[in-house]
Parts: structure tokens; C-alpha cells; sequence
């Protein structure tokens, strides 16, 4: 990379050369790799969505907009959608919630909080099939822990979970509230640390409670790490495929379905590489959106603060 | 402390892995691939076969399987040919029978030219391989080899697509009712005969059926495919699964749904969610009886060979329809290929030229396998192997008198099967009644076809 | 007030336990499920203590599957992918940051354009990339497909900044070149940046399903998730066979994250961010 023989440059010039050369030379490692495997595949991702192929040594045909047409006019694809929101619904709150009370618990000057903290972080560590087959037990209808709990407590008729098309999401979406929360748990978690505390000590001073300073210092201060949760939880909600696949597989009957098990099978399933790539844009403009609302969240913030 | 050297011992890898990438301006693919050759990873296009540290000068051909560890069926005759081609050596590229078609397309899409040999699941995924010319036309080396195609009594014909052979039969199964000895005589219940109505037949998974929660015991079984319904609306050889109007299933499924909603066979949905196998059921005693293929009475012998499993087992013929008399199955050709991207074609065609031999099919038959060649000889060699279950009914069980295939040689089969498979699960689950599941089959098959 | 303040204390600890223990149940069940025999699972009434161990499920499992094989796969992805993505990363971001060249900012631009496209938006292009070249079915498309991220170029270029650019200056009328003041200064001084995208890559690549799922077909070159998967789809009625699989393929990351825990909070928290 070093290059310096043409002696017919000027110094100065010579030195822009160097200079050019070394960044390029720290920037490329990364640069190939990424153009190669991440930026092509982007718009290849484009390309292929208005194409036709089965990925055989037949070449690919443009279509236009059919495939578009084609998904929205499936049935199943819609579905998918419907599926995918109707989890971001049953999750993102429940998460958000459950995360926010529990790092505001664990905030508190106690013995062996890291315990507790291990405790609720540990199912975001645990992989996903060991996670999916033991739920999957759990939830087993007919002789499972959760259904002999729920009979044991009065409930004579207790749903049949992952067995069934109205209760198979529900389920999906218990697992992943349990297995998520103690992530933004965390990012909670800092946030509250990074809180100062003369804003609480001046609120003391003034004779605030517990409940006083709960709702007036720590629920404002966390508006804008609540907001960032709220967004990163429904990004990832639309990105679900793992949890639906070992647990579910999308059944019964496509009633667990996301968007994304729709583009896995597409493409890996039924070599519909057109079709499947349609998805993945729609994919990508769901995902766009709710990126954009995070850009203009975050300058109202930082405007505000 | 320890944290800390931990986090210092890493950072020293990576300032070393840093510098390399920088001072020798390589790109990091380079280095990967340094590493990976350290690493001794199967690299794909080399049939050096680097990750078996094979001797210099070996051959290696590569075959896909699926669940080769539970029956012996391809391992017979890779083991077989290893010892008559000592320079050969076999890469097997196993996976999960569910996933095998998924992932062999895979591989196929991306032109590699591996695998070489291609063990092809079922007939209409063949027509598909072959219609996007991913499996080599073998009418050449047939020809060449003078190949007579007699033994495979019209098997090899029947694969054929488009007048080119693309496969040859290595696999020829239908079905038989399995039945768990014990469990019958514990319950004092007569074995399934050989000569059952599909009537006597509900009667007695009714009767067998007992106990409570995990320790219940089912009547019967049937696996989630569709095939567990539909192979018996197709058995009296007067329909196909492709056909213009599918009311002829509607007595089938009633009396599928019967069963299920009786609690006489597990319901569909458990077992599909929970993706569980059917050879787990029968193997774990739970339950009665299971009509299944014949491939699964090699899987049986070996599970019993190596003790997995003890108990007695027998086999029955398939129960047939009130209007016809027994000896009516349903079955299937399990065919073997040629990758069309394979480097090596002529060791590939030998292997494949083996392995439907009659003498591939001899090694087979001592372990319970039926292959593409029918013979007398072969039933013989079967029945006698050690792990079959004794007794002369299971002999005759393996009789039949009138063979359909489960699904016809369509081109369009596959999708016309999703299209079934789909349908079977919603009524199975009973998100469609029987009706308008039937009449969803008979539109959607008419619009592949262009019927309507 | 010191009463009550007792009070309340005893109250967190009976939350906190309550709700910890809900947590850990599934753990818990799983562990005595492994111990349990098949049929006894799901024994009525629920037992949640078994009457007879049998660790001889354990055996089964050690037999049956390869399990060293799988960890062995998993890890050496793992730590390559975590390698390759640090050290391309930082240099990268020293670049980016402290280098200028022409076309700097339309490259950087690049990167910032594609940050937030899911990987679940090019994942079939680029397979279709990968296999072309011939790499499909082997650890390397895999490490590679995984080992380039806009993500980790982002983190620390972000913590590059806030590092003066005197300080490089200084170096550099020392007579230290660009490679140097790199190695000795810059790199040294992102070590908690460097924590963090460790932790984040390390628990991404670990957990991942979906990329070894599409990219891994051979069983030798499995990962511990996908030869426990085929597992289950082999043995689906063996509920303790299966959660004694499931114990063993969380031990090596239960040992990975006790021991260090601080890094993993730490790094979730200065992050805050998931791709």
C-alpha cells in the first residue's frame, strides 16, 4: 500500500496521496466486507422484488409490480400481517411495563440486587430452542404445569394454547414478554442510573413521597429511554421468526405466521425468490417508518432537553 | 482481576488479528480463508474432502440423506460400496426428514457441485428437480452400461419425465398397520388381522384406547401428513389425489375427524406444533397401532437391534375399504439421482448404479429394507432376518395384491400437494368443515391445472 | 420511619422474590424434567420434585448427539465472527474518524444509509450471494455474512470522536505513523466501546437461528441450537430426553455469562441499542 516512488510529485502532493492511502487502507477491511455481503444484498433485495425466479440456472424475468400484487392478493400473506401487528400489540406493552417496574425495583439500595438482576436478565441469555421446548411443554393442553395451575386455581376449561388458532399467538407472545423484559430491563435500568440524585434530595427537601417522586422526577426522566424501548421492542416485533418457528412453526393452521416466516418460506420453502423479496420490502418499509418516527422522537427530545 | 486479564488476553488476540489485517494489506476474506483450511472445514467445491483427513488420492463422494441415524436403510449401502471401492470414501450429508426436501433445494439452487448423489425423497419431488434441471439425465451411462431395466419391474419407467430417466428406483415401500404386541395382549384384545374393513379397524383403536394424561394410551396413530387420509380415499385405485372434484375424501376425513375428536389417535395440532415424529410414539408405547410405511420395519429391527426399544411388535396389512377385499395398498418409489452440478459424474452414476443393484438390494433386505427390485427372494431374505417379528401373519402382511401410487406423476404434483397439505391441516384442526375444505381442494387443484 | 422503612424493604425482597422465582421456573422445570423418565413428565398430579433421578438421561443424550461437536462449531463461530467484527470495526472507525481521504463521507453516508435495514430484508439476496460463491453449507459464508455491520462501524466511530484530536497530533510530531498512533493510542482508549460490541456480537452470534438455520446443512457443522432442534424433530415424544438436551446446550452460556456478568449489563446498558 505504500507508495511513494514517483518522485516527480511534490511533497505536499505526495503527503495527500499517503494520506488517502492509510485511510482507505483502515477503512477497507471493513468496507469489502460490508459492500460484499451487506450493501449488494440491499439492492439485490430492491432488484429481486420486481423479479421472477426459482433460483435454477433459468435467468430471472422482470415482472414489475406483480409480485407485489400477487402477495397482497394472498391470503395467507395478509394474514401474516395481521399476525405479526396482532403480536407487536400483545408484547410491546406488556414488555415495556413489566420491564420499567422491575428495573425500578431493582433500583433500590438492596442486598443482592445483582442476584435478582442475574435472575431476570438470564432468559434474554438462554438460547431459543431450549427456551421454545420447554415452554412448549409447559403450555402441553391436556397434562401441562401451566394448565394443571390454571385448573388447580378454578379455571375448569383452561385454553389450549400453542394447539390452538386463537390462543397459539398468546402464548407466543407470554414466551417472549418473559424472555425480553429483562433486556430493556437493563436499558432501564441505566437510564434510572443516570438519573441524578440532588433532583430526588431536593425533592425530599420539599417533602415529596415515594409515589410523589415516582411519578414526578423518575416517569418524566425516562421518557425518552421509554420512547427508544418502545421503538427497538416494535422493530424487533416485526422481526420475529425464532420464537414462532421452535414453538409453533407457525401453526396451527398458519395462525402464528409472521412476516418473516412468510419470507423464509418463500424463498426457502417454495424457491419463490420474487415473491419472498416482495415481502422483504415490505419489511423494510414497515421497519422504515418506524424509523423515521424514532428520528423526529429524538430531535423533539434532544430540542427539549 | 481475573475479569481483567480476561479482558487483556482478548484484546492481545485481537491487536495481533489487527496488525495482521493491516501490515499485510490483506483483505479479511484471505485471512478467513487461512483460518478455515487450519480449521479443516468442508469447503465445498474440492473433492479432496479436506474435513475427513482422508488419505491422498481417495475419492470422495458426497450424498445427502435423511435420518440416517435411525435406520439403516442408506447406511447399508454406503458401507457396501466403501468396501468394494476401498479408494471411495462416502460424505454423508445428513438431515432431519422434514427438513430434507427444504434444504436439498438449497444446495441445488446454488449449482454446487456438491452433493453428488442425491437420494430424492419422493417421486413428485423428483419431477420438480428435474424440471428445473437440477438431476442429470442418466439415459447415457444406462445405454453405455447396457443397464437392463427389467429387474425394477416397470419402476424405472414410471420415473421417467418427460421420456428421459433421471433416477432409478432404490426404494419401494407401502403401507402395513404396525401394531405394539404387549399392548394387545395386556389388554387381552385379538391382533389386527390381515383381512380388516377400515370399520373394524376404527372399532378397534376405539377399544385399545386407555388411560389418563401422559399415560394414555391411543388406539392408533396417524402422523400429520396428509397422506394418513387421503392414501385411503386413493387405495381402490379409482381416484388419484389430482382431480376434478375431491368429494370422494369427504367419508375419509369424516372419519379421520372421528377418530381425532374421539380421542383415538393424538390431534393433529399437538403433534404438528410440537413437530413430533411418529417413531417416537410407537417406540415409546404410546400407542396401539400405526399404519405407516414399510420403510419403517427397518427402523423397528434396528431400534430393537440396539436395544432402544424392547417390546413386541407386529405387522398387519393395511385395512381396506368394505367394497374391495384386503391385499389393496398404497405406497411410494423412493428414487436415486445425479446432482446435475456434480464434478464427478461417472463415480457418481457407479455409486447410484450400485446402490439399485440386486445386490445392493440383497444387503438391503437383510435389514428390513424392500427395494426397487421386487422379488421373492427379497420377501424371503426379510422375513428372516432376526429382528423381524415372528409369526406368519406379519410374513403375509407384506402381501399385496393391488399397488396405487400415493400420489400420481403429475408435474405440477408438488404444488398440487401443498395445496392438499394445506387444506388437510385446516380441516384437521377444524378451521374449515369437510365441506368447504373440499370445496377449497377442488378449486384451488383447478386453477394449477387451468381446469376452471 | 426506620420501622417502615423495614417494612417496605421486606415487601421489595417478597416482590422481587416472587417475581424472580416466576422467572427461573422454566429453568427449574427443565432441569427435573432431564431427571425425570419420559413418562413420568407429565405425571398428574404435577410433581415438582422427582421420586427417582434418572441421570442416565444424560448418557442417552451424550450418545446420541454430538454434542461436543456442536459446542465446538458454535464457539468457533462465535469467536472468529466476534474477532473479524472488532478489529475491522476499529480500524474502520479510525478512518473514519481520524484519517481524512477523498470520498470519506459518501462512504461513510453508505454506511449510515443501511444501519437500520433489517438483516431479515437482504437475508435471501444475500444467501443467493453467498452460495454463489460457493460457500454455502460452510462456517465461512457464515462468519462472513455475519461479521460486517454498519452497527459496530457506528459504535465505535461514535466513541472515536469523543477521543481529542490532539492527542493523535501529538503522536504523530512524536514520529509515530498512522498505524502506530492506532495500536498504541486510539485503540487502547476504546476499550469500553469495544466491550460493548463484543457483548453484543458474542450474544447474537451464540443465540443465533435463523443465519446457521439457512446456511448449515451438514451435521458435523451444526450449531449447538440447530443439532438440539434436530433432536427434538427426531425424538419429539422424549420430553426428558429432550429437556436433558436443553440443560446441556445452556450450560456453556450460563459458565460464559456468571462469570462475566458485569460485561454483559454494562454492555446492554452503554449500547441501549439492538440491530
Amino acid at each position: 500500500m505504500k507508495n511513494g516512488k514517483k518522485t516527480f510529485l511534490t511533497s505536499g502532493q505526495k503527503r495527500k496521496i499517503r494520506n488517502n492511502m492509510t485511510g482507505y487502507a483502515f477503512v477497507l477491511p471493513n468496507l469489502i466486507g460490508y459492500t460484499v455481503f451487506v450493501f449488494i444484498p440491499v439492492i439485490f433485495s430492491f432488484i429481486l422484488s420486481v423479479m421472477s425466479w426459482d433460483g435454477s440456472q433459468r435467468p430471472m424475468q422482470f415482472v414489475g409490480l406483480q409480485n407485489f400484487a400477487d402477495i397482497f392478493g394472498d391470503r395467507i400473506f395478509r394474514g401474516t400481517l395481521l399476525h405479526t401487528i396482532s403480536y407487536a400489540l400483545m408484547t410491546v406493552i406488556p414488555t415495556l411495563i413489566l420491564a420499567l417496574l422491575l428495573a425500578v425495583l431493582l433500583n433500590n439500595k438492596l442486598k443482592g440486587v445483582a442476584v435478582f438482576r442475574t435472575a431476570f436478565y438470564f432468559p434474554y441469555i438462554a438460547s431459543i430452542v431450549a427456551v421454545g421446548a420447554v415452554w412448549n411443554m409447559l403450555f402441553q393442553p391436556d397434562f401441562g404445569p401451566v394448565n394443571e395451575i390454571l385448573k388447580a386455581v378454578g379455571i375448569a376449561d383452561p385454553p389450549r394454547w400453542v394447539v390452538d388458532k386463537d390462543w397459539a399467538m398468546v402464548a407466543v407472545a407470554i414466551v417472549s414478554v418473559w424472555k425480553y423484559m429483562g433486556y430493556y430491563m437493563i436499558v432501564y435500568l441505566a437510564a434510572l442510573q443516570g438519573i441524578s440524585s440532588s433532583l430526588y434530595e431536593a425533592a425530599s427537601i420539599d417533602g415529596a413521597n415515594g409515589r410523589q417522586k415516582l411519578w414526578h422526577i423518575t416517569v418524566p426522566m425516562l421518557t425518552p429511554t421509554t420512547f427508544f424501548v418502545l421503538i427497538m421492542l416494535t422493530i424487533q416485533c416485526f422481526k420475529v421468526f425464532d420464537l414462532v418457528y421452535v414453538m409453533t412453526g407457525g401453526g396451527p393452521g398458519n395462525a402464528t405466521k409472521t412476516l418473516v416466516n412468510y419470507i423464509y418460506e418463500k424463498a426457502f420453502t417454495s424457491w419463490e425468490f420474487g415473491p419472498a423479496s416482495a415481502g422483504a420490502i415490505v419489511l423494510f418499509v414497515i421497519v422504515l417508518a418506524i424509523t423515521l418516527i424514532q428520528f423526529s422522537g429524538e430531535r423533539k427530545w434532544f430540542r427539549d432537553m | 482481576m481475573r475479569k481483567r486479564r480476561l479482558t487483556a488476553a482478548l484484546m492481545a488476540g485481537i491487536m495481533v488479528c489487527g496488525m495482521l489485517t493491516a501490515c499485510q494489506s490483506k483483505t479479511v476474506q484471505d485471512q478467513q480463508g487461512g483460518e478455515e483450511e487450519t480449521a479443516q472445514t468442508s469447503d465445498a467445491g474440492e473433492t479432496s474432502g479436506s474435513n475427513s483427513g482422508a488419505p491422498e488420492g481417495k475419492q470422495v463422494l458426497s450424498v445427502t440423506t435423511w435420518d440416517n441415524e435411525s435406520s439403516p436403510q442408506f447406511q447399508a449401502v454406503i458401507d457396501a460400496y466403501e468396501e468394494e471401492n476401498p479408494d471411495v470414501e462416502i460424505k454423508v450429508i445428513d438431515t432431519s426428514a422434514d427438513e430434507y426436501n427444504n434444504s436439498l433445494g438449497i444446495s441445488l439452487s446454488a449449482a454446487q457441485p456438491d452433493p453428488d448423489v442425491i437420494w430424492v425423497k419422493d417421486m413428485g419431488s423428483m419431477l420438480q428437480m428435474a424440471d428445473k434441471e437440477q438431476l442429470l439425465p442418466i439415459d447415457d451411462f444406462i445405454e453405455e452400461d447396457n443397464l437392463d431395466l427389467s429387474i425394477y419391474k416397470g419402476a424405472a419407467e414410471q420415473l421417467m419425465y418427460n421420456g428421459k430417466s433421471y433416477s432409478l428406483p432404490y426404494r419401494n415401500d407401502w403401507y402395513v398397520l404396525y401394531y405394539n404386541k404387549d399392548l394387545f395382549d395386556a389388554a387381552e384384545v385379538e391382533y389386527p388381522s390381515n383381512d380388516m374393513t377400515w370399520e373394524e379397524y376404527y372399532d378397534l383403536a376405539a377399544k385399545m384406547t386407555s388411560g389418563e394424561g401422559s399415560s394414555k394410551v391411543y388406539g392408533s396413530h396417524n402422523h400429520t401428513w396428509q397422506a394418513l387420509v387421503t392414501n385411503w380415499a386413493v387405495q381402490d385405485g379409482k381416484h388419484t389425489v389430482v382431480e376434478k372434484d375431491y368429494s370422494f375424501m369427504k367419508p375419509w376425513y369424516e372419519q379421520g375427524l372421528a377418530l381425532q375428536d374421539g380421542g383415538y389417535i393424538q390431534d393433529y395440532s399437538t403433534l404438528k406444533t410440537a413437530n413430533i415424529h411418529y417413531s417416537s410414539v410407537f417406540k415409546n408405547q404410546q400407542c396401539a397401532m400405526m399404519p405407516m410405511g414399510t420403510w419403517f420395519i427397518a427402523t423397528m429391527m434396528q431400534s430393537q437391534e440396539e436395544g432402544e426399544t424392547d417390546f413386541n411388535w407386529g405387522i398387519a396389512t393395511i385395512p381396506h375399504s368394505k367394497d374391495t377385499e384386503a391385499g389393496y395398498t398404497v405406497g411410494a418409489l423412493t428414487p436415486i439421482a445425479i446432482s446435475a452440478f456434480t464434478d464427478q459424474p461417472d463415480l457418481a452414476w457407479d455409486f447410484v448404479k450400485f446402490a439399485s443393484s440386486e445386490k445392493a438390494a440383497e444387503i438391503l433386505a437383510k435389514q428390513g429394507v424392500f427395494t426397487g427390485i421386487p422379488s421373492e427372494t427379497a420377501f424371503q431374505t426379510i422375513a428372516a432376518a432376526e429382528r423381524f417379528p415372528e409369526g406368519e401373519s406379519n410374513v403375509e402382511a407384506l402381501n399385496y395384491t393391488h399397488y396405487s401410487f400415493d400420489r400420481p406423476l403429475d408435474p405440477q404434483i408438488e404444488e398440487i400437494r401443498t395445496v392438499l397439505n394445506e387444506v388437510h391441516e385446516m380441516i384437521m384442526i377444524h378451521s374449515y368443515s369437510v365441506d368447504e375444505g373440499i370445496a377449497e381442494l377442488t378449486k384451488r387443484v383447478g386453477e394449477i391445472k387451468g381446469w376452471n | 420511619m426506620s420501622t417502615k422503612r423495614k417494612v417496605t424493604k421486606i415487601v421489595l425482597y417478597v416482590l422481587l422474590i416472587c417475581l424472580a422465582v416466576t422467572m427461573l421456573v422454566p429453568f427449574y422445570w427443565m432441569v427435573i424434567s432431564s431427571l425425570k423418565l419420559n413418562k413420568d413428565v407429565f405425571s398428574i398430579p404435577m410433581r415438582w420434585w422427582p421420586e427417582t433421578m434418572h441421570p442416565e438421561n444424560y448418557r442417552v443424550i451424550w450418545e446420541k448427539l454430538p454434542l461436543v461437536t456442536f459446542f465446538k462449531n458454535t464457539a468457533k463461530l462465535t469467536l472468529i465472527t466476534t474477532i473479524v467484527q472488532l478489529c475491522t470495526s476499529c480500524l474502520a472507525a479510525y478512518g473514519f474518524t481520524k484519517c481524512r481521504f477523498v470520498g470519506r463521507d459518501v462512504i461513510f453516508l453508505m454506511y449510515v444509509t443501511t444501519i437500520a435495514v433489517p438483516w431479515q430484508v437482504y437475508m435471501v439476496p444475500q444467501f443467493i450471494l453467498v452460495s454463489k460463491m460457493g460457500l454455502n453449507d460452510t462456517h465461512l459464508g457464515l462468519i462472513l455474512m455475519q461479521a460486517f455491520s454498519a452497527f459496530g462501524v457506528f459504535l465505535i466511530r461514535q466513541f472515536y470522536i469523543s477521543i481529542p484530536d490532539e492527542l493523535c497530533e501529538a503522536a504523530r510530531i512524536d514520529g509515530l505513523n498512522e498505524f502506530g498512533i492506532f495500536c498504541k493510542i486510539v485503540f487502547p482508549l476504546g476499550k469500553p466501546a469495544m466491550a460493548t460490541l463484543t457483548i453484543f456480537t458474542f450474544t447474537n452470534v451464540w443465540n443465533d437461528f435463523m443465519g446457521p438455520l439457512i446456511y448449515l446443512k451438514t451435521k458435523e457443522l451444526k450449531t449447538v441450537q440447530l443439532g438440539i432442534r434436530m433432536f427434538i424433530s427426531q425424538y419429539g415424544a422424549d420430553y426428558a430426553w429432550i429437556m436433558a438436551a436443553s440443560v446441556c446446550s445452556l450450560i456453556p452460556i450460563v459458565i460464559v455469562f456468571l462469570s462475566c456478568q458485569r460485561f454483559f449489563v454494562e454492555g446492554v446498558a452503554a449500547s441501549g441499542i439492538k440491530g
